[in-house]
């Protein structure tokens, strides 16, 4: 009976392995912060789940809360107070409102003169008590991705709840929820250890249920299986295919679990290494096995169960094995029937969206598109290829391989395109082509497989947001975020220098007449999920925020031109002087704000000052012209740091705002002048520096 | 108990005793176990049901001409329907497991998230996939929704796929030699000629226009059905529909955009059909809710196992 413990266990039936991970963390992250909202802070706290169960013990929790003191004001002392001191009517109302007697009545001064005052103390709760309301409260709130009621209605929650242990220093929380009482009693696995037993805190309840092979803690669960799977690789003598996504999500759907290995007939070795991982993973949830890079005829999974006395979980999974690998054979054989091209000739019977057409007429957007995108770039040799990918890319979606396996897709027309014979760099680019998939995954190896893959989520995304299914919040059905993630960084890492504003309008045009939001509206919304990939993916480089801000207040969407302009501030601001042209452009920039252009007058400029500041700018003008124009965008911002002296000593020499508006208005159009050049590599304004003249140096990481 | 048959009785059996009306499958073409009225329309509205049927089911796209070891174009579900969906459901159904003769202690038995959905219904709840020993067994699913109405009572719904299971159990290597009868006929020679000839008519044969002209009168006596408030003869051409999309498809005589309106036309009458059901029952004064517990239909709250004590 472990002193400041609270033990809570939510029995339930299997809540799916994506989601119960997160709702224990949840769970008991809720009930961390409503006890530290009540100063009852833990000290400790420890969280476990199975499928059938989340739990959370809380320690070091203070018995109860601490007694509150607090003084409430009311009427003023002349009205709740007679001549002699006694309460009025008024005062003995107020008093009865605070729940105390009228002769406890206090006098306190305020600025405002004399008041009565109540001195009014909360004792503070048991924590058990307090447990009781906010335990339920907690479980009944917890976020899901997807919600169901039960029986009579009851719920929602995941899935239908079945017990509930809530106990505190030993004792029970008593509440209700769902229809179920609260207790100290659990049980073990429904089938293999169904008896009920009772817990009095974490320690015991871990130690019962360990007694029955149930492991509540997740990492401990997760770090046995990594053991058991490579010890039963290695004796195979060979080593796992690494899956982690997998291992997580078996290990989430396992309370109890056992390693099975069990074999593949020799001759399923000669399907493609991608099909054999491919259908053990996603209909077996089982892992290859290889040695040297070669697939063994054997495969790993995971049981709900520590043993297999007599061998009818291996043979149960061999034979199903044995039956998918069958039906992939088949379909290996019958795709192999027709040619890459012929399946893709079937696209128009697939959809892509219902507004947006078939994939026959994506196809043939996306070759359109390649060329554009080819030509945009100069890259004359890959054009031909690209158009021919492009029109070869999407045919796996129709074959009976991708059908049955739709994370085969690409990969199953490399293989196809691969076994037809087709030149290396046409089956890599479709192998390829929904490479980057995640942060690990590289980009896909060829030029051409940039340029469809490319060309591909912009389409995707244009026409999606084109027919108004915009992401919000965590929605993104159509993985509009994921496909700008990948926009980026292909023509970031595939050195694209062009300008997807330009991809993306073409994109646009060659809808026709299917897209509902105008293209301007298309390209609003896209410009901020691109920036935000953006600023995420030049984070990741070490570039500081207030750096790529202001490379993206260019506007650039030519992405590695974006990021020399990035790489150029980052080198260029520690560099003595810079510091004071970025203060001379907030300066100009708040002097021009709201200000209509002026026209500039050279013969109107009289003071010395202004005269030297206007030479200083034609020849700056042109020298950032120049050095622009050739991409030089250090040289750019030395040239700009070299103007800074010029400027400063404009601005202690020359009134802009002089009384005579000719005069004036011309200095503003100078300045406005400047102010163009300035800006031509950066918005410098968005650089952080420290106004006083501290050290020189890299200075506020936004 | 390794034949087909052996294993609808015991399955019929079981739930019989659980307190489930034995009913027939439904006398139409139908795509799944789901679209019989006694499961797709009994899951609407407050009256308990508990019900449990074969239903042959139809998906001419998966026909195969006899020649796939897994793959059929009509294959049989046991259908089990739970309303509401009791205490101890899982636990009934780990029981009938059990009655098959299969001894859980040996083996693996696991609850995979596998929710469901038909658009042409309105239709989805949320469930597993049941797997014994990594082979999907079942389909279990609370449903939450049909005809586009939210459900309260909450069924569930139970299926077994027969085929499927018998196979596993038998650890045959085809659909095809499965024993319907206990050491007697094989499923093959039951049934092959029947995939083998509907694979033809499927994607060969079917006259489309015949089967367009079909779908829209069909259709238009659904609209009459309901426009005159019978929900069921309603509810038939709505099913005849279907299963003619389904030809359609299956021959490759649907477009792209054609599907998609097809679908959205189906769907439109399961939906009304749900609601001049309810409606109609909601007349007749609901007349299930008068049914008593004991009674036939009614189930007995069954234990949980570990949970008789808190």
């Amino acid at each position: 009976m472990p002193r400041g413990e609270f033990l809570l266990e939510v029995r339930c039936e299997e809540i799916p392995a994506r989601m119960v991970r997160r709702a224990t963390q949840d769970l008991g992250s809720r009930i961390f912060q409503e006890l530290l909202n009540r100063k009852l802070t833990p000290r400790e706290i420890e969280t476990g789940f199975t499928p059938r169960r989340l739990a959370v013990a809380l320690k070091g929790i203070p018995g109860r809360e601490q007694d509150r003191t607090e003084e409430i004001v009311g009427p003023p002392a002349s009205i709740a107070f007679d001549d002699h001191g006694k309460p009025t009517k008024a005062g003995e109302g107020f008093a009865r409102r605070c729940g105390i007697e009228a002769r406890d009545l206090e006098r306190v001064k305020t600025p405002k003169g004399e008041y009565a005052a109540a001195v009014v103390t909360t004792e503070g709760r048991p924590t058990l008590e307090v447990l009781s309301e906010l335990a339920p409260k907690a479980i009944a709130e917890l976020n899901w991705a997807k919600v169901m009621t039960w029986g009579r209605g009851v719920g929602p929650w995941a899935r239908p709840v079945h017990g509930i242990v809530a106990v505190f220093e030993g004792e029970i929380v008593p509440f209700e929820l769902f229809g179920i009482q609260s207790g100290a009693t659990t049980c073990g696995h429904p089938v293999l250890s169904p008896k009920a037993f009772q817990v009095a805190g974490f320690a015991s309840y871990r130690k019962k249920l360990g007694k029955l092979g149930i492991e509540v803690n997740f990492e401990e669960r997760l770090s046995k299986l990594e053991v058991g799977l490579s010890d039963a690789a290695a004796e195979l003598g060979g080593i796992v295919v690494d899956d982690q996504p997998l291992l997580e999500r078996l290990t989430a759907m396992c309370g109890t679990p056992g390693v099975v290995v069990g074999k593949i007939d020799e001759k399923h070795l000669e399907l493609p290494r991608e099909v054999l991982i491919a259908s053990l993973r996603d209909h077996q949830s089982a892992f290859t096995v290889e040695r040297e890079g070669e697939l063994l005829p054997a495969f790993l999974t995971l049981m709900d169960r520590a043993d297999d006395p007599e061998g009818f979980v291996r043979r149960g999974n061999e034979w199903v094995v044995e039956a998918r690998l069958e039906d992939a054979a088949f379909f290996f054989g019958e795709d192999r029937k027709k040619t890459l091209a012929e399946h893709a000739a079937g696209l128009g019977r697939l959809s892509f969206h219902e507004k947006l057409g078939s994939y026959a007429d994506k196809t043939e957007r996306i070759v359109e598109l390649c060329k554009f995108i080819c030509r945009l770039l100069d890259w004359d040799d890959e054009a031909q290829t690209a158009a021919e990918v492009a029109r070869l890319m999407k045919g796996d979606l129709v074959s009976e391989m991708v059908r049955e396996f739709t994370s085969l897709q690409g990969i199953m027309g490399g293989v196809y395109a691969r076994a037809e014979g087709l030149d290396e760099e046409v089956w890599r680019s479709i192998y390829e082509q929904y490479m980057p998939q995640g942060t690990a995954d590289s980009i896909a190896s060829t030029r051409v497989g940039r340029v469809v893959g490319l060309a591909d989520r912009i389409d995707s995304v244009v026409g999606v947001l084109g027919i108004g299914l915009t992401p919000s919040g965590s929605k993104d059905p159509f993985g509009v975020r994921r496909a700008a993630q990948g926009v980026v960084r292909i023509a970031l890492e595939g050195e694209m220098e062009l300008d997807l504003d330009l991809v993306a309008a073409r994109a646009y045009k060659q809808y026709g007449d299917r897209l509902e939001e105008s293209a301007e509206e298309v390209l609003a919304i896209w410009r901020p999920f691109l920036f935000d990939r953006i600023r995420h993916i030049l984070g990741l480089e070490d570039f500081s925020y207030d750096e790529i801000e202001a490379a993206l207040e260019v506007g650039a969407t030519n992405l590695p031109d974006l990021r020399a302009r990035v790489a150029a501030i980052h080198t260029v601001r520690d560099e003595p002087g810079f510091r004071s042209v970025v203060l001379a452009a907030k300066r100009i920039a708040n002097i021009l704000k709201g200000v209509p252009e002026q026209e500039l007058r050279a013969d109107l400029l009289s003071e010395p000052a202004e005269k030297l500041l206007y030479q200083s700018y034609q020849k700056l003008r042109d020298e950032i012209k120049k050095a622009e124009h050739e991409k030089r965008y250090e040289e750019c911002l030395r040239t700009m740091t070299s103007f800074a002296d010029v400027l400063d000593h404009f601005f202690v020499e020359v009134l802009v705002m002089d009384e005579n508006p000719d005069v004036r208005n011309n200095r503003v159009a100078l300045l406005q002048a400047i102010q163009r050049s300035l800006s031509r590599t950066a918005g410098l304004t968005a650089v952080v520096v420290e106004r006083a003249d501290a050290t020189e140096g890299k200075q506020g990481n936004g | 108990m390794h034949s087909f048959q052996d294993l609808i009785l015991t399955l019929s059996q079981y739930w019989t005793a659980q307190g489930c009306v034995l009913q027939q499958p439904y006398d139409l073409e139908v795509g799944a176990g789901t679209m019989h009225p006694e499961t797709f329309l009994r899951v609407l509205g407050p009256e308990p049901w508990n019900v449990v049927y074969v239903q042959p089911s139809r998906r001419p796209a998966d026909a195969r001409y006899g020649e796939n070891p897994f793959r059929l174009g009509k294959h049989y579900q046991l259908q089990v329907l739970l309303k509401p969906s009791p205490a101890g459901v899982q636990a009934l159904y780990v029981q009938s497991l059990e009655a098959m003769g299969i001894d859980l202690s040996l083996h693996d038995l696991r609850f995979e998230e596998d929710n469901w959905e038909a658009p042409t219904l309105g239709a989805w709840g949320v469930g597993w996939q049941v797997m014994l020993d990594g082979m999907e067994i079942t389909q279990f699913t609370y449903f939450q929704q049909a005809g586009g109405l939210a459900l309260d009572p909450v069924s569930a719904e139970i299926t077994y796929g027969l085929e499927r299971i018998t196979m596993f159990l038998g650890r045959k290597r085809s659909l095809y030699e499965i024993d319907w009868v206990p050491g007697g006929v094989t499923y093959g020679q039951v049934r092959h000629q029947d995939e083998v000839e509907f694979s033809r008519y499927y994607f060969e044969l079917a006259d489309v226009e015949f089967l367009r002209t079909q779908f829209d009168g069909n259709e238009r006596e659904a609209v009459r059905c309901l426009e005159a408030e019978l929900a069921l003869p309603a509810y038939e051409c709505a099913l005849k529909c279907s299963h003619l999309f389904n030809v359609l498809d299956a021959r490759g005589a649907v477009s792209v955009t054609e599907r998609v309106g097809l679908i959205k036309r189906v769907r439109r009458l399961s939906v009304a059909c749900a609601k001049v059901y309810v409606a109609r029952r909601e007349q007749l004064g609901y007349p299930l809710l008068a049914a008593k517990p004991g009674e036939p239909g009614h189930l007995a709250e069954p234990s949980r196992p570990g949970e008789e004590t808190t």
